[in-house]
């Protein structure tokens, strides 16, 4: 088991947001999680890469309590958080908003190989590594967002809405580099509203209404599921 | 009249290096925390403090004064962050709450510092080999100037190399631009908060000794006025961003100069009018000062 949580109760001040979520993500899977805005799924994800503490419940990465460290511990420890709203650095190049991705890592050789690999996955980012990122388009602005996530060789890369504000025609180039990112061993956490395109490509999903889980099941089962395709699938 | 402007200008240099090399530590420390750190003013007049206490009262060499000086207002810095700011910031105060602790800070330590020797002004101690003067095409330059100009120069490049390539000063301007972020990458905000305070101190304490150097005084109110004048150089230049900051310490330490010098003496009292008509232009026609700042501008006037 590569993550665990258990019963994971939280929210921001004295807003509870999340009921006792429980999920888990096996090794090598990609795991989506569906729902409504409002339901929870980035208040899941903030918790986990260590935002936000749970109030109650555990985390367990690896088989070890996670609950409480911060952030940029977790990331060495193998935790990748691409937020929402691709939040790079306008005021860095694209290449060192890709080499910040690497910033605890202490090995030169293996940023710089790690560098390669993310270049060839987006090779954009390669022709543009001199420029600003403030100009970068929306889309090339998400595979920066997600290069640099990568940066850091994450056991976990938890990814979030990666298809907002992206234009059509590069959302499916930037979900088949999800699964080309996935068979190079990387197990993926994915937040998505649009959940045709997150079933198509995900091994399991947990749907959320309102801060907990509802259901749970294969990407092939929810698709066939009379509750999903009528919420979020769009299908009467 | 050339003439008199080129030596107008000789003479503005100190003034720039000293509020360019305290321009710094504003930056750094606003584009990390979000706030003018007030008692960076009081990190200053620490350090040409204590280089006159060690050598015009203690008697000791005044090189050793100098470096007592840049080491205390560099410790100062590092305990000003560490118990007034983390505390602060990191339990998530709100920013008024910051902002006094950041103004009791100043006064706290300008007041201290009153109490046991008065805010007499004192004289600094000048070592002679400083008051060599040259004649360049009939222009006085003082060996001091030289100096003071190399120095500030050569450690402006280092630290603008420092920024732009080190690890440390890509996680700064990370930081600056948005810590939320730059934690999820992996940049331990606490560290580049304790660099940028230490750097931007151990700055202040060489540009109270440049200031000592220059003016040959010393009091514990004379933070007050370069401290203001240099946070508006560093909003001038951008704000996060060092080069900038240092630049625009010396537009201003010249252009007051010459504001000064291209008066009639009578107006002389005047001269703040200028940092401060400086200000309200900049405000007015660029506020994100003349180059890059290294913050999410809009955030900065919310």
């Amino acid at each position: 088991m590569l993550l665990e949580l258990d019963n994971i109760t939280t929210g921001y001040g004295k807003a509870q947001v999340l009921k006792d979520i429980c999920l888990h993500i096996c090794e090598g899977e990609i795991v989506a999680l569906l729902g409504a805005n409002g339901a929870g799924k980035s208040t899941t994800l903030r918790c986990i890469a260590g935002v936000i503490q749970p109030w109650e419940g555990n985390i367990k990465f690896r088989g070890v309590d996670t609950g409480g460290v911060a952030p940029y511990i977790l990331v060495s420890k193998g935790i990748s958080y691409c937020p929402e709203g691709r939040d790079v650095f306008a005021n860095l190049t694209v290449l060192e908003n890709l080499k910040i991705g690497a910033y605890l890592v202490d090995d030169e050789k293996q940023s710089e190989f790690r560098l390669e690999w993310v270049y060839d996955l987006f090779p954009r980012l390669k022709e543009r590594q001199r420029q600003s990122a403030a100009s970068l388009s929306g889309g090339e602005q998400q595979m920066l967002a997600i290069g640099r996530s990568l940066m850091a060789n994450p056991k976990l890369l938890m990814l979030d809405e990666p298809s907002l504000g992206v234009a059509p025609i590069l959302i499916e180039a930037i979900y088949s580099k999800i699964q080309e990112i996935n068979a190079s061993g990387t197990s993926i956490l994915l937040v998505e509203q649009n959940a045709n395109l997150a079933l198509e490509v995900a091994d399991r999903a947990y749907v959320l209404e309102k801060g907990e889980v509802c259901l749970e099941g294969t990407g092939f089962e929810l698709r066939d599921n009379e509750h999903v395709k009528a919420s979020y699938l769009g299908i009467a | 009249m050339g003439l008199y402007l080129a030596q107008q200008l000789v003479n503005g240099i100190s003034y720039g290096s000293i509020l360019g090399l305290l321009a710094v530590g504003y930056t750094m420390i606003y584009g990390i925390l979000g706030l003018i750190n007030f008692a960076h003013g009081e990190v200053f007049m620490i350090g040409a403090f204590i280089c006159y206490l060690a050598s015009a009262v203690r008697g000791m060499p005044w090189v050793i004064g100098a470096i007592l000086a840049l080491v205390t207002s560099t410790a100062v810095g590092f305990l000003l962050q560490r118990y007034v700011y983390r505390p602060t910031t990191e339990k998530k105060a709100p920013l008024l709450t910051v902002f006094i602790a950041s103004f009791a800070a100043s006064i706290g330590l300008r007041h201290i510092v009153m109490m046991f020797y008065t805010d007499k002004r004192r004289a600094f101690p000048i070592p002679g080999v400083f008051e060599r003067m040259f004649l360049v095409g009939g222009i006085a330059i003082g060996l001091r100037d030289i100096v003071i100009f190399i120095v500030t120069i050569a450690i402006m490049s280092v630290l603008a190399y420092f920024i732009r390539y080190s690890k440390t000063g890509m996680g700064m301007r990370a930081v600056s631009y948005d810590k939320n972020t730059a934690e999820l990458v992996g940049v331990n905000s606490r560290k580049v908060t304790i660099a940028a305070f230490i750097i931007g101190s151990a700055l202040a304490g060489l540009s109270a000794l440049v200031y000592g150097l220059s003016f040959g005084i010393v009091n514990p109110s004379m933070g007050i006025t370069p401290g203001l004048t240099a946070f508006i150089a560093a909003v001038l230049g951008g704000i996060g961003n060092v080069t900038g900051a240092m630049i625009g310490g010396f537009i201003i330490g010249l252009g007051e100069v010459l504001f000064v010098a291209l008066l009639p003496a009578s107006l002389s009292p005047l001269r703040p009018l200028f940092v401060w008509a400086l200000l309200f232009v900049i405000l007015f026609i660029k506020p994100s000062g003349l180059f890059r700042p290294n913050v999410k501008f809009e955030e900065i006037w919310e």
